[in-house]
């Protein structure tokens, strides 16, 4: 009880502190801040999933594209309003992610990694082969349309980026506020030992696969929301959930620190920053277009080996280290 | 010479060994008896560079063995038959073999084929099923093969890992028969890890009795089997 | 019929194509314990090497062999500065818990990836580059009867098959590919019996690199070569270890035809746009069925 009260008061100061930030920076900063929220929740999904259970899954941005499919889907065809749609498309994530889960409790470490890859690589095609309900190539529209009157009234001129950052917010605090409480939960124990010890978790009694299987659904649930809110700043397709974007999130996860909150939080920041902070690095060396254009990736790549190599904990287990206050769970 | 100064091996927080000092001389056979957990198989480890210890020297013929890689470890004449018949059972039994032989293709390429005659003379029971994966063998042939897998290699001084564990008295016989023979025959230095101390005591020279990590007698062999109160303390019979 | 024979040849002589994938993979895991996706990237790297190369009015064959090298080495080092130091790393709290240390690796294998994708990008600008094949890749005739199969398919098949069968008297007939198959199945006692496993599994990285830039110069006249354009490749390639069973190298390379022929047939007889959801289905249900791939025996585990 004691921890879910002292969650709760750490999500409402994030809610606060971001607010206040997000209220005055430039539309440009807004834009990126909502986006690094959304991610937070995405990199969160892999923390719960890779970091508390063990399993590997390098197909996240798949799962998050079933939630923009489905909040789409609703919003379009059902004419849900934006506030039911992105909680619902949860449901649609962890339905898909129920599935996979119970192929992956089967799979050991490679093959699993492998198939969510396939995975995230397929989403196109399965795009193209629905596209009468998906949209194609072309994908699916959806934003989250004018902030509501109160609000313009409060706040003034609100700026669309502006209104994705108010809307991604609450439900970035609410995960950080599910992940905290999972995260020091009874059941993320018995994760742990699943993680760490397999046959020594099946032996004191933990079911090993149905385990698995609920971490994964709980995982996707998250990534759905993600998804769901990626969408929302205007197009849901192939192109918006490129394999490349599985791929930040786990650079983002790997960056941050695979096993905390706090580093789910950095490494989204990193991973949706670090263009910019690049771009301002090599701005007075005038590159050509062709080494600009790929740095930010060549950087990421870079930056994901030697964490792996040099401090595979990631930055949030390094600062726990070196200022003993973060609580990094092992 | 085998010298052990001042081994200590910890595991995390716990040490195997502590402290343990002793020597085997060459062309004699040592053997380390000590009850189950006593540190008998650390030992060895330790001394072939599986394990690291803490602390301690460990010189064979004056190079300190100590931080060398377990290969480079066979390469300098220490070779390690360990516990629980170690072959590869998804290989044949010529390819185990000649697996020990490997890194001496090059520098002897001749000696390398006399040696694996010399093994199929050694172990006859192994020279009908050259081409048989070893895992068609029995308990005490695949004990066999192990040993000379370590044995073509040359090594001057073969350590071995309680080769008679799970075997059957006769096989045992035959086996430790084999070990005694290169060793007054060849002058094979030997260091017979055993929990079965009668058999090792019998064909030793001198004996080593390990308990808990600690050396608590380093005797020759014969007055090591005449100490009823010292094996009925530390071994219980 | 005519279009069955097509088919069939085509299927074939892409599957060999999937099967030095497969191969390269295999001996990876084997070797190293992990699925290695930037070896991709590496063959795509060379194969960008051996295109400019052959800008330069080089002769096929020399771009042909420094693609090779070039791949190998890129193998080499990424075991030499990646995988080593990270096998060495065992203190660290994520790599005490063994679904961990199993999944770092991977992790860096993909970032290393991406390395090599955006170097390619940054070098050669991303731009798309057509890659000439060392004979003629359109239809072939014998008299006046059209083949159901060019040049370069038989040139393909008869390449992969020597390719092969090298590898595999490579590994069962040599000291070195003893040296080889006994540090993958059991490090321990290899290292007892003087193998130096280390530079041994190196070995393994370079073979496996050099196999995989073949693959990319055989696919990459169809392709062409872009940072991105052998990632398909890859993912068949992975279908077919998971097919076969990563521990089995024929079985891979069994895989891999299996996944040729259909891909093939795929092709033809449905739409190409069906290839992905077909390769993926076939993933789904071996995964379902057959985890161990479709031609394990039981736990025993043969190269
Ligand atoms: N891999 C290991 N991890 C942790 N402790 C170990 C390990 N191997 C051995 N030990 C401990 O070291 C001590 C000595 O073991 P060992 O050398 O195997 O004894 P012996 O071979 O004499 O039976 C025992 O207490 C054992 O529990
Ligand atoms: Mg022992």
């Amino acid at each position: 009880m004691f921890k879910i009260r002292r969650n709760a008061s750490i999500a409402i100061a994030f809610f606060v502190f971001v607010f206040a930030i997000g209220t005055f920076v430039g539309p440009y900063n807004q834009g990126q801040i909502a986006v690094a929220l959304t991610l937070f929740i995405g990199v969160l999904s892999i923390n719960i999933l890779t970091g508390l259970s063990g399993q590997l899954s390098l197909g996240q941005g798949a799962l998050m594209a079933v939630g923009g499919y489905g909040c789409a889907l609703m919003m379009i065809n059902a004419h849900l309003s934006m506030w039911l749609a992105i909680p619902l498309s949860l449901i649609a994530s962890a339905l898909v992610g129920l599935l996979l889960g119970l192929v992956a409790a089967k799979l050991s470490g490679p093959y699993l990694a492998g198939t969510t890859l396939v995975l995230a690589l397929a989403m196109p095609t399965v795009a193209n082969k629905f596209d009468s309900i998906l949209g194609g190539d072309t994908g699916l529209s959806i934003d989250t349309g004018m902030p509501p009157t109160w609000l313009s009234k409060v706040m003034g001129d609100i700026a669309i980026e502006q209104w994705n950052l108010y809307v991604s917010l609450p439900f970035a605090a609410l995960a950080l506020f599910f992940a905290a409480n999972l995260f020091t939960s009874q059941s993320s124990r018995r994760w742990r030992a699943v993680r760490d010890h397999e046959s020594a978790a099946a032996l004191v009694g933990i079911n090993v696969e149905r385990t698995k299987i609920s971490v994964f659904v709980i995982s996707s649930a998250f990534a759905g929301v993600a998804g769901a809110l990626y969408g929302l700043r205007g197009l849901v397709g192939p192109s918006v959930f490129a394999i490349s974007l599985s791929l930040s999130l786990l650079t983002g996860s790997i960056l941050g620190g695979l096993r905390s909150i706090a580093g789910a939080g950095l490494g989204s920041v990193i991973i949706v920053f670090l263009p910019d902070w690049i771009g301002k690095v090599i701005h007075p060396f005038s590159l050509s277009d062709q080494v600009t254009n790929y740095l930010p990736a060549f950087v990421s790549g870079l930056l994901l080996v030697l964490t792996v190599v040099v401090n595979p904990s990631g930055l949030a287990a390094l600062f726990a280290k070196i200022f003993r206050f973060s609580r990094v769970k092992r | 010479m085998l010298k052990i100064e001042n081994l200590t091996v910890n595991f995390d927080a716990n040490s195997a060994l502590d402290n343990v000092s002793f020597s085997a001389e060459v062309g004699k056979i040592t053997t380390v008896i000590g009850a189950n957990g006593a540190g008998k198989s650390t030992l060895l480890r330790t001394i072939s560079g599986l394990k690291a210890p803490k602390s301690g020297s460990i010189t064979w013929r004056d190079s300190e063995l100590v931080g060398m890689r377990p290969e480079a470890i066979v390469r300098a004449g220490v070779a390690l038959v360990p516990e629980g018949h170690a072959v590869i059972p998804e290989l044949t039994i010529d390819e185990n073999i000649r697996m020990g032989a490997l890194f001496r293709l090059r520098k002897a390429k001749s000696d390398v084929t006399t040696a694996i005659a010399e093994m199929y003379e050694l172990f006859p029971q192994l020279a009908d099923r050259r081409k048989a994966p070893s895992s068609t063998l029995s308990g005490g042939e695949r004990q066999m093969l192990a040993i000379a897998r370590a044995l073509v290699s040359r090594p001057e001084i073969l350590l071995l890992d309680e080769p008679s564990l799970g075997l059957a008295p006769l096989i045992v016989k035959q086996i430790i028969g084999i070990i005694e023979e290169l060793c007054r025959k060849s002058g094979l230095t030997v260091l017979l890890v055993e929990q079965n101390a009668n058999t090792a005591l019998d064909v030793a020279d001198h004996g080593v009795l390990l308990a808990l990590g600690k050396v608590v007698a380093d005797r020759p062999a014969k007055d090591l089997r005449a100490d009823v109160s010292l094996r009925e303390a530390y071994l219980g019979y | 019929m005519q279009t069955f024979l097509t088919a069939l040849f085509t299927g074939t002589s892409h599957g060999a194509i999937y099967a030095l994938v497969a191969l390269g993979l295999v001996l990876v895991w084997r070797g190293a314990g992990l699925i290695n996706f930037a070896q991709m990237g590496q063959a795509m790297f060379s194969a960008y090497i051996a295109s400019t190369i052959i800008n330069h009015h080089i002769n096929y064959w020399w771009a042909f062999i420094v693609a090779i090298i070039a791949g190998g080495a890129l193998g080499g080092a990424i075991d030499v500065l990646v995988i080593r130091p990270l096998k060495k790393k065992s203190g660290s709290s994520i790599l005490s818990s063994p679904s961990m240390r199993d999944a770092i690796p991977v992790i860096a294998s993909l970032g290393i990836l991406g390395i090599l994708q955006s170097a390619a990008g940054m070098i050669w600008a991303g731009e798309e580059r057509g890659f000439p094949a060392p004979v003629s890749t359109l239809g072939l005739s014998i008299g006046k009867r059209a083949m159901p199969f060019t040049r370069f398919d038989i040139f393909v098949i008869v390449l992969i098959w020597l390719i092969l069968i090298a590898t595999t008297l490579l590994l069962n007939k040599t000291s070195v590919g003893l040296a080889m198959r006994a540090s993958a199945l059991n490090m321990e006692v290899a290292r007892l019996s003087g193998i130096r496993t280390r530079s041994i599994r190196t070995l393994g990285w370079i073979l496996s690199g050099s196999l995989a830039s073949v693959a990319g110069l055989m696919v990459a006249p169809a392709t062409n070569v872009s940072p991105n354009s052998l990632d398909l490749l890859m993912i068949i390639g992975f279908t077919a270890c998971v097919i076969g069973g990563l521990n089995s190298l024929w079985g891979s390379v069994t895989g891999a035809f299996i996944l040729g022929l259909t891909i093939s047939f795929i092709n033809i007889y449905d739409a190409p746009g069906d290839v992905f959801l077909g390769i993926f289905a076939i993933l789904i249900a071996v995964m379902i069925f057959r985890p161990s791939g479709l031609f394990a025996k039981g736990k025993a585990r043969n190269v």
